[in-house]
């Protein structure tokens, strides 16, 4: 399985392949702003995105839209520092499966990635 | 005009412990909180984000080489031993974290929340910081495992 992670912080991206290593998730592509994450969930089908919110061009809560309107069923999951319990019902209605709030304990990560497949294996 | 109080400055001390007990693993105590000069002591390296809402304000944070490269090497969980983009990355992700959090205990559940603008970097040991318009920036150091760093915070009115 492939995962994507968006992320305009490179060290953010880095963390988050690292949980996605200790999910044994090894193949992972990265997007460093929302336009670019469309564009790569446009041309691959992913098992798991990880979705940062505030990014230059296009910012994450409109990308998972528009993979959404692609009619992917991608599970998401928001990673990002928008704590305020409005903008997570605003992610979640724009179809992401999962939230997890900057700054996370690493196990919180690698535990919601496995609850997200796990939810979409069943 | 300017009505930034002491007790604004607690969900960004609060920001910062929460960052050192998950991301960072390590431990960090704060000084006292003071008004900030501007240019006495800028450090060597500093991240600034923007915040609109309610209200604006800009938040900093200031490192000297060695606490950022500490930083920044927790997070990727390699020796980190130059100051090169991915080091002024990494601050830049820390500053957003630390205001991204705080601005989540600035506003009341119903109010529409605060955005924040995309962090920018100063780098270097001859620069100086001045404020313009009267700003009034508060100040607090701290001591951490990784190093000692200042915050500064500014808000142009009461965050409600």
């Amino acid at each position: 399985m492939k995962a994507l992670v968006v992320d305009d912080s490179a060290v953010m991206r880095k963390v988050l392949i690292g949980a996605l290593g200790r999910a044994n998730i090894d193949q992972v592509d990265q997007a460093a702003d929302g336009r670019e994450a469309v564009e790569a969930a446009k041309a691959n089908d992913y098992g798991l995105i990880l979705m940062d919110w505030n990014m230059p061009n296009m910012l994450g809560i409109d990308a998972v839209k528009a993979i959404r309107e692609m009619g992917k069923t991608v599970p998401i999951i928001m990673v990002t520092t928008e704590a305020e319990k409005s903008r997570v019902i605003e992610a979640l209605k724009a179809g992401a499966n999962n939230y997890v709030i900057k700054p996370f304990e690493p196990a919180t990560i690698v535990s919601k990635i496995q609850e997200v497949l796990g939810k979409a294996a069943g | 005009m300017l009505a930034m109080k002491v007790e604004h400055i607690n969900p960004f001390i609060e920001a910062v412990y929460e960052l050192f007990q998950t991301m960072l693993e390590g431990t960090v105590s704060r000084g006292k909180i003071g008004v900030s000069a501007g240019s006495s002591n800028p450090r060597d390296i500093m991240a600034l984000i923007g915040m609109s809402g309610h209200t604006r304000g800009t938040v900093a944070l200031s490192f000297p080489t060695t606490t950022a490269l500490a930083m920044v090497g927790k997070m990727l969980g390699q020796q980190v031993t130059i100051i090169d983009e991915t080091v002024s990355d990494g601050i830049a992700e820390i500053v957003n974290i630390v205001a991204g959090s705080a601005k989540a205990k600035l506003v009341r559940d119903d109010d529409r929340p605060m955005d924040l603008s995309l962090p920018t970097v100063v780098r270097g040991n001859n620069y100086s910081v001045e404020y313009p318009s009267q700003a009034v920036w508060l100040e607090v150091p701290f001591k951490s495992s990784l190093g000692e760093f200042s915050l500064r915070v500014t808000f142009e009115q009461n965050p409600s």
